[in-house]
């Protein structure tokens, strides 16, 4: 899906992807790798193929769209150095696109580990008139994009039916990224009236109809 | 000493009681005594507990004719209760006769509530009889040296084996004796239960299927006739009764005159959070009960709970609200009367429940049943027939729990590690694992040494390592350490502890409660009115609220209980009687409710199989009513949902009760089209029920359980939330992470086999459809909700089932948005 913040162009990706047309940016936020291994390593059999979906997953959209750069949005790594690193290694020298990280609270890694395989590591990032951060921010005059809360909405509907879905988080000078991750959970988020919601149903990003409450 | 010597001593200890020993009292001490294994039926307040403590003691006397002179220090008895409520009472009552024969032999408890220093006392020196949990019991064998612990012991007793036997519980008991059979070779087990269906089948699970012990074992039978009375609760005008609720407080009036009448009342309700409610209301109303009422539940402090028990023994109180804690255990002499709120769902429950009153020699036992709404005053006069004709329903035992059995061979590892061909051995010869494979096996051990079936590069997985003797060990202190914090949580959600802030535990409560709430809300728990002030490590820190505020009652999970079949065969022949002239006193009282249901739609005979729809603002309705109890009739809906979405692309979310389902959606459903296709059905009826989408929503609901028991979901330990907060997940991402990637995984295909077995009851729901093959079904078109509908329409807690694409749904769904 396609929407337009500040007379530019960005596409909502079905993954959890925002792509930046304009200046060819994928922009990824929360993709917690490493914690399918931090969990091993501590006794926890959690199937280890779910190791490879994320790597598989980031491939698959950064071959979509042929991004120039990839802003991760915090949250890369979920937890100390393990063996997922090495795979992370791998990854990234077949990786075409230029890497930026934007470090979040789970990102303990030191910067040098980044900087040796060519990620630069960042607090924030300004370009024109957007911030991108991994903690939601409010500056003046700034559009943000962020990460870290994994949001996620609750819909209702006729027959008191109801659906908890991920979602992209549209505040009025904000937008807050779902997790990129397998294996993270969300956060149920409730909108404002001046807020925009749009789930992730599948293979589709949709527009949530409101109902005033 | 010869056994008439042994005996002499045993009737002459009766006698300065001033007892006299019944026939299964002796029965139980000559087989004890003869080294057999058994199982007593006996129910509480019989005297079960001297049944088998006294041959205990009279077999050490035998043993060790100088016992008054020299005592050999050691482990000689375990007794296993399920609630560690009980230890106090079970000590006292051993040590009131090693007291009065001048027996030098100790007794000690050991269970979540024994501090630290008492159990590292103990390890150095064991008592000679413990009394101990389950869990505890795990945790012995989860120490260094445990073998040597319980080398000499001669006797095990598993108290209100009724209450483990269906239960996880009682699967981890199944698997301790498998080991202490090798290890302590002298071993007597004997198990004490309540009247369950399946009482020889009880006997095999506690022994092991054609096992040594099983051939060498005794079924004692309690012959104790006891008159239960059961009187419905009727107000004189029905119309005020309500067609739904939960909780039974129009009557409220009525229970306070049973209660003035009586010296004791126990007031039972099904669940906590009605029995906080219940207990606030009669405060408020009858302020005059203060200082003699208290509430007992499950999540109240052991001190308080204690400090009830001992109240009602000694008559300071009038009323006690409580739940099931107070099913089990002891004797409370002074109870007169016993009030049942709310459907007890099975009969065995109900007459133990009766049983705690009237406890004097050849008092009836008198229980008044207090139903919430309408409907279920059926269920008040079918189970007057059951109590009259001793209808009691079976406990079925748990099968190849591999979850159990992943936590049991990582607390052998934990503590001097195992070798897998001896206990793979052991295992097999247990009821529960008895169909076990090789296959099974090896999967279960690289599971909990590998983490997967294959061995992959990059991988750092520990948890269980081999060493070069090829024993199976957990090196890790770390790991260790939360294995042991894991034992116990076999059941439950994550509870919190609640706190004063200036200090004194209150109790437990869980946490999703407590996520709803912000601080400065104020909740009642424990009867008091609480005000949330923090919550810290696990804690919950609260203070007093002022009587004003307005305040939520805690509530708590708890699994709704479902009718048991034989309770659903009773119901429904006693409703296909309100068509008749021969009405019980319960059915003529909801005579105007009947008349209403007839209005609009039909009260169905025994050859009638009634469905209802009508349209509200929620959507269309369609009800079904096969009157078989909740867990049937959750089948059913699933089925019968999953083969209409074949039909046509619908939506559905499900409701039931123990008397009918409801299919809800937001377009009709087309009834002609269920008839004409004959969606009732038994063919395919496995395969429908597994392609339904729900009982993949009931497995991921089981996987929970299974995910804590097996330790994939690490539930922290008090104190050190941040350390381990990077290996907290939800069982729901866990689920689905299996699902997607190791559909293979064992502890996943038990979630789905544990819920056709125990939620869906396929065996049931077959007899079910071939009951409604025979009926003749009348569709009702009703204008709006009947009588009989109410209950189950206005249920919120609901299961969905859908063949429309997420994109279809998520168009006509909307999310609310605050202004």
């Amino acid at each position: 899906m396609k929407i337009q913040i500040l007379n530019e162009t960005f596409t909502l990706h079905p993954s959890g992807a925002v792509f930046w047309e304009d200046q060819n940016i994928l922009i990824i936020s929360d993709v917690h790798l490493g914690k399918v291994s931090h969990f091993r390593k501590h006794g926890i059999a959690i199937p280890q193929n779910a190791v490879a979906e994320n790597f598989k997953r980031l491939t698959d959209v950064i071959e979509h769209f042929c991004p120039e750069k990839v802003i991760f949005l915090g949250d890369l790594f979920h937890s100390a150095k393990n063996t997922e690193w090495n795979l992370f290694e791998n990854w990234v020298t077949k990786c075409k696109s230029q890497l930026i990280l934007v470090a979040g609270n789970h990102d303990i890694i030191d910067e040098k580990h980044y900087h040796q395989i060519g990620i630069s590591v960042l607090q924030v990032i300004e370009i024109g008139n957007f911030l991108f951060t991994h903690h939601p921010t409010e500056k003046e005059n700034l559009f943000n994009f962020s990460g870290h809360i994994h949001p996620g909405i609750t819909l209702r509907g006729l027959g008191m039916q109801s659906l908890k879905l991920r979602c992209f988080f549209h505040k009025s000078n904000q937008m807050i990224l779902p997790a990129f991750g397998e294996f993270t959970g969300k956060f149920i988020l409730r909108p404002e009236t001046d807020h925009i919601v749009y789930a992730i149903a599948g293979n589709e990003v949709v527009l949530i109809n409101r109902k005033e409450t | 000493m010869n056994r008439e010597e042994l005996f002499t001593i045993a009737n002459n200890w009766f006698k300065s009681q001033g007892w006299k020993p019944f026939p299964f009292q002796t029965q139980t001490w000559t087989a004890f005594l003869q080294g057999k294994n058994g199982l007593l039926n006996a129910p509480t307040g019989s005297g079960k507990t001297y049944a088998l403590w006294l041959p205990i003691i009279l077999n050490y006397i035998k043993e060790n004719p100088n016992y008054k002179t020299k005592h050999n220090t050691g482990l000689k008895a375990i007794w296993i209760t399920p609630l560690r409520s009980l230890s106090v009472e079970i000590k006292q009552a051993a040590e009131r006769v090693l007291n009065d024969l001048d027996i030098p032999m100790t007794v000690g408890i050991r269970t979540g509530d024994t501090s630290s220093a008492e159990r590292a006392k103990q390890k150095g020196k064991m008592p000679d009889l413990l009394i101990t949990t389950p869990e505890s019991l795990q945790l012995l064998l989860a120490s260094k040296g445990y073998a040597n612990t319980f080398k000499n012991c001669s006797s095990i007793v598993i108290d209100e084996w009724h209450e483990l036997l269906g239960t996880k519980r009682g699967v981890q008991i199944e698997l301790a004796l498998s080991r202490l059979k090798t290890i302590a070779k002298n071993l007597r087990i004997w198990g004490i239960s309540a009247t369950i269906g399946n009482l020889q089948q009880a006997q095999e699970v506690l022994l092991g299927v054609d096992s040594e012990a099983f051939n060498n074992s005794v079924l004692i039978k309690a012959v104790i006739h006891k008159k239960i009375k059961v009187v419905s609760i009727i107000p004189e005008k029905m119309d005020t009764y309500p067609w739904r609720g939960h909780m039974g407080l129009h009557l409220i009036d009525e229970a306070a005159k049973i209660i003035k009448s009586s010296k004791t009342t126990l007031i039972f309700t099904n669940v906590r959070s009605a029995c906080e409610i219940w207990y606030q209301r009669l405060l408020e109303k009858y302020p005059e009960f203060a200082g003699e009422m208290a509430m007992h539940h499950g999540s109240i402090d052991r001190e308080t709970r204690l400090w009830v028990e001992n109240a009602i023994r000694n008559e300071e109180l009038k009323v006690v609200v409580c739940t099931s804690s107070l099913d089990l255990g002891v004797d409370f002499a002074p109870v007169e009367s016993i009030i049942q709120v709310g459907g007890p769902k099975g009969v065995a429950r109900f007459m133990q429940r009766a049983g705690r009153s009237g406890h004097q020699p050849g008092k009836e036992s008198v229980i008044y049943f207090l139903a919430t709404h309408a409907i279920e005053l059926i269920e008040a006069s079918a189970l007057k027939k059951a109590v009259e004709n001793s209808v009691i329903e079976d406990r079925v035992p748990y099968l190849n729990s591999w979850d159990v059995l992943v936590q049991y061979l990582n607390t052998l590892a934990v503590s001097d590690g195992f070798y897998p061909n001896e206990i793979y051995k052991e295992i097999q010869g247990t009821f529960s694992y008895q169909t076990i494979t090789s296959e099974n096996w090896n999967w279960i051990l690289n599971f909990i040494t590998q983490g997967s079936q294959s061995l992959h590069a990059y991988d750092e997985f520990k948890k269980v390592e081999i060493d070069e003797n090829g024993c199976y060990k957990i090196n890790s202190r770390m790991i260790a350490m939360h294995h042991r914090m894991q034992i116990g949580t076999i059941v439950g959600d994550a509870v919190m502890n609640v706190k004063f802030l200036s200090g004194g535990y209150i109790g437990t409560i869980e946490e999703w409660f407590i996520s709803k709430l912000k601080p400065g809300d104020t909740f009642i728990f424990a009867g008091k009115k609480l005000e949330l002030f923090k919550i810290r490590n696990m804690q919950v820190l609260v203070k007093k609220a002022s009587p004003k505020k307005e305040s939520k009652i805690a509530s708590w999970m708890g699994g709704r209980l479902a009718l048991s079949s034989q309770m659903s065969e009773l119901l429904r022949k006693e409703l296909y009687r309100a068509n008749t002239d021969n009405l019980s006193p319960e059915l003529k009282a909801l005579h105007p409710l009947f008349q209403r249901q007839r209005k609009e739609s039909i009260v169905p005979s025994s050859d009638e199989f009634l469905i209802e729809t009508f349209k509200t603002r929620e959507g269309y309705h369609a009800i079904f009513y096969p009157f078989e109890g909740r867990f049937v009739h959750e089948a059913l809906a699933s089925l019968l949902a999953f083969r209409i979405s074949l039909l046509q692309s619908i939506t559905f979310s499900l409701a039931y009760n123990d008397y009918g389902f409801e299919l809800l959606s937001d377009q009709e459903i087309d009834i002609e089209a269920v008839l004409d296709n004959n969606l009732f059905s038994t063919e395919y009826v496995h395969h429908d029920l597994q392609k339904s989408l729900n009982s993949t929503e009931m497995a991921r609901r089981k996987f929970r359980d299974i995910a804590v028991i097996s330790g994939l979901v690490f539930t922290g330990f008090p104190g050190k939330m941040v350390k381990t907060k990077h290996l907290q997940s939800g069982s729901q991402l866990l689920f689905e992470v299996f699902r997607d990637f190791e559909p293979d995984n064992l502890l996943l295909h038990q979630a789905y086999r544990e819920t056709f077995e125990h939620q869906l009851e396929e065996g049931r729901l077959i007899l079910a459809l071939e009951r409604i093959a025979n009926q003749s079904i009348i569709w009702k078109q009703c204008v709006k909700p009947t009588p009989f509908s109410f209950p189950i329409i206005t249920d919120r807690l609901r299961e969905k089932l859908s063949s429309e694409t997420l994109a279809e749904r998520i168009q006509k769904m909307t999310a609310s948005y605050l202004k």
